[in-house]
């Protein structure tokens, strides 16, 4: 089988997977004991409660037989009619909420995959390459620690301690430190185009994602020591080194190099749990993001939203797997010629 | 096995006679037991006639019999008379004293009931095991050699006590603390009257609350005006924070096994399956399975959680019963994803096919010639998703949806304590959070030991799937 054909197979068995992803979601909200459109009006105590619950029931076609239910929500959602808010933000397009509240969650998981990548991967090199001392025990009971971590405590403790950090650090504060800003809070992110706009929200969503991206730091510190600790021992090491490849050059072109194909679907991946993981971290940092808008329709009891913003989680992780799989091909020219 | 035949010689002493005692090793194994179950013997009965329909008469009289550890046998709440000391309290010792004995023998009773355990599998291994070497053999072996792994195992066993024995170690019971403080009373010496007075512990909690300020603050490991003494601290309640957290192990031990179980249950059956059928049959399982995936956990279990909130299954256990269903039905593809790989290689030797032209019933294949060799891994990816799902668990319950009160959950322990986390009363949302974070690194030990011992040599794709199996839910 060729790389193509592996590839167009991948895609090809995105669409069912999709689609069972969105059945499941269909048959939480319409075949779950909730009825979307009691949970939008609330207690029915008045004749116009119970006129207006009708009338939503009628809008959102409750009344219609099942089968039909499902073929018009599938259908909707996979013309990107999303629908729209009933509670949390009555009246307004699902989609428009999506471009005001996604762009922050965006650069919130923008960050929380970058500064692992940053931190994480450099740390496990380091301790791969110094196997088995005191620095490599320390780097490693870090990462180990890290993942443990629950990141909705790693997130209040940390909170805690900037808003303290100006007694913590002679005098010097977090919220002081290159510019003034708050430590809770949505990053401004209509002057990012600008020096001070985009050092502004950095610093604002620098907390957050270091909370987030903290699970994936200490596995990306993991992996890549194990990673380099196969390559390291591996026979061509041995013949660059008898043949004189110096130290920087070996451990630059050919550990380096060969210990980051197993990585970058690891990076991806995160990107997977990041979707998920950043309801708890918008929530303690009070960042509005789609997490908190998805966490706010569910406890509101905005079924329709909160079903719609679900779709869009399940195509993101979707077109995730895809992607990594084409990384994947790119990287490791073996794959697809093997069925794995 | 020959036992000495006893005789009877006139002149023998009690020396000699205790030496023909037919004493062989299963029957001192038998001993022991039975000399281990006898301080808890009133423990058992109650937990039965409790859980059984059995009547109330029954139940008042179980609880007559003593349990010896136990807050009623070994007491740490007295009152403190100045000049005269304890009065009450555990041979008139000081609480905390007392509950720091008590907290010993617990766990020295625990540690003491594992021992035993593994005396009886080393017994059976020498004596009744009739195969001389078998491959858990070597697994044992090489685990007896990985420091990591006994960490992790001494951290979850540890856990495992604190949650079995969690009203014992207690200093004060869920009942009089939280649920009904107003029937309770407490006893305890008033210097301005100079008398010992009688108050609800309602009305002491009242004044013993940790709102991180001075005057109201009362820090780990000390006493509040009541003469109680608080191991963690108090809540800004006034209730006990120890107490809490050990009952709070409880429930997040029931869940986290209870959805490994079942998810184990069901990855185990579906990996045997499309290992054993290949082709169609595994694609059907893989699309299903990465459905199941590409709903990002945490939300789903955030929606199941508000939509089933008014049915019957979330008034079990507080909650716990339906978030364990739930992280079961969400949880499994992880664990397939990981023993899939392994059924495959296995499925593909050369004894399944033997098996199979001997005419055996696939079922019968799978469950003799495949399952005992992807056991092990189960085991491991288990043992990593559980701290993922203790983690879930208590981020849900931090958002307020999960477990409701009045049972403790460390989740809500943690969002009690984060507004005064600034303040002096640290103590209430650090310790829980530090108790989640140890506990999940146990279990994660536990995974890597165990993995470690299975095969010595590791791979990297093998790395990879604990990797992620370990961060679990994302929370």
């Amino acid at each position: 089988m060729n790389r193509l054909l592996y590839l167009l197979k991948r895609i090809l068995l995105a669409i069912p997977v999709l689609l069972l992803g969105t059945t499941a979601t269909f048959a939480i909200i319409r075949l779950g004991p909730l009825n979307p459109a009691a949970a939008i009006v609330g207690p029915v105590n008045s004749a116009q409660a119970q006129e207006r619950l009708e009338r939503i029931e009628e809008q959102l076609g409750l009344n219609d037989p099942i089968h039909v239910q499902y073929a018009e929500y599938i259908t909707d959602l996979f013309t990107f009619d999303l629908g729209q808010s009933w509670v949390v933000y009555p009246g307004q397009d699902t989609v428009s909420l999506l471009a005001q509240f996604g762009p922050r969650t965006i650069w919130l998981g923008l960050w929380a995959v970058l500064i692992p990548v940053f931190i994480g991967i450099p740390l496990g090199i380091y301790a791969g390459l110094n196997v088995n001392t005191n620095r490599d025990y320390a780097a490693s009971i870090t990462g180990i620690v890290w993942r443990a971590m629950p990141n909705f405590w790693l997130a209040v403790i940390l909170l805690a301690l900037l808003s303290r950090s100006d007694t913590l650090f002679l005098g010097s504060g977090w919220e002081s430190f290159i510019i003034e800003t708050e430590i809770v809070g949505a990053p401004d992110l209509s002057s990012l185009g600008t020096p001070e706009g985009f050092v502004t929200a950095t610093k604002q969503i620098l907390p957050a994602a270091f909370v987030l991206g903290s699970a994936s730091m200490g596995n990306e510190l993991r992996l890549s020591r194990t990673a380099v600790l196969e390559i390291i021992n591996e026979d061509f090491i041995d013949t660059a080194q008898a043949v004189g490849v110096s130290r920087r050059r070996l451990i630059g072109k050919h550990v380096l190099r060969n210990a980051m194909i197993p990585l970058i679907p690891v990076i991806t991946s995160e990107a997977y749990i990041l979707v998920g993981g950043s309801v708890l971290v918008e929530v303690v940092f009070g960042i509005n993001g789609i997490g908190t808008l998805f966490f706010d329709a569910m406890t509101a009891g905005d079924l329709p939203l909160a079903g719609s913003l679900m779709f869009v989680f399940i195509l993101l992780t979707v077109c995730i797997n895809i992607m990594q799989d084409i990384l994947y091909t790119l990287i490791d020219p073996r794959i697809g010629y093997e069925e794995r | 096995m020959s036992d000495p035949v006893p005789q009877h010689e006139p002149d023998s002493t009690p020396q000699s006679r205790l030496e023909r005692l037919p004493l062989t090793p299963t029957r001192a194994w038998v001993l022991v037991a039975v000399l281990l179950v006898l301080p808890q013997v009133g423990a058992l009965l109650q937990f039965l006639t409790t859980s059984l329909p059995v009547g109330s008469t029954a139940t008042q009289v179980t609880d007559q019999v003593p349990v010896l550890l136990s807050r009623e046998t070994i007491p740490n709440q007295g009152v403190h008379v100045p000049g005269e000391g304890w009065q009450g309290t555990f041979l008139g010792l000081s609480p905390a004293v007392v509950w720091l004995l008590r907290l010993v023998l617990v766990y020295a009773y625990g540690f003491l009931c594992l021992y035993w355990l593994w005396r009886g599998y080393l017994l059976y291994r020498a004596r009744y095991r009739t195969a001389s070497w078998t491959p858990l053999d070597d697994g044992v072996r090489r685990f007896r050699q990985h420091r990591w792994g006994q960490f992790g195992l001494l951290v979850v066993l540890s856990f495992l006590i604190l949650a079995l024995f969690a009203p014992a170690v207690s200093p004060t019971s869920l009942e009089e603390n939280v649920i009904d403080p107003n029937s309770n009373e407490l006893r305890y010496y008033d210097d301005t009257t100079g008398q010992i007075e009688t108050t609800t512990v309602f009305a002491a909690n009242l004044d013993s609350t940790s709102q991180g300020i001075p005057d109201r603050h009362i820090g780990p490991l000390s006493y509040d005006k009541y003469d109680r003494f608080h191991p963690f601290g108090t809540l800004p309640s006034g209730q006990d924070l120890f107490t809490q957290v050990a009952l709070g192990s409880r429930i997040s031990l029931f869940i986290g096994l209870v959805a490994i179980l079942i998810s184990s249950v069901i990855s185990a059956a579906l990996a045997l399956i499309s290992a054993y059928y290949g082709g169609w049959i595994d694609l059907g399982i893989v699309l299903l399975s990465d459905a199941t995936q590409s709903l990002p956990q945490l939300l789903v279990v955030i929606m199941l959680s508000v939509v089933l909130s008014q049915t019957w299954i979330a008034g079990l256990y507080n909650g716990g019963a339906l978030l364990a269903l739930i992280f079961a039905l969400t949880g499994w593809p992880s664990l397939w994803r990981a023993i899939r790989g392994p059924a495959l290689q296995v499925s593909e030797r050369t004894w399944v096919d033997a098996a199979d032209s001997y005419g055996l019933p696939p079922l019968t294949t799978m469950r003799r010639h495949i399952f005992p060799y992807i056991v092990g891994y189960l085991l491991v990816y288990a043992s990593m998703n559980l701290g993922g799902i203790i983690i879930g668990t208590a981020g849900l319950s931090f958002l307020g949806l999960g477990i409701s009160p009045p049972t403790p959950e460390w989740g809500r322990l943690v969002d009690v304590g984060q507004p005064l986390l600034t303040t002096e009363s640290w103590h209430i949302a650090t310790i829980p959070g530090v108790l989640i974070v140890i506990v999940v690194t146990g279990f994660n030990a536990l995974g890597d030991g165990v993995r470690d011992a299975i095969d010595a040599e590791t791979e990297l794709e093998n790395e990879e799937e604990t990797t992620t199996a370990a961060s679990g839910a994302g929370g």
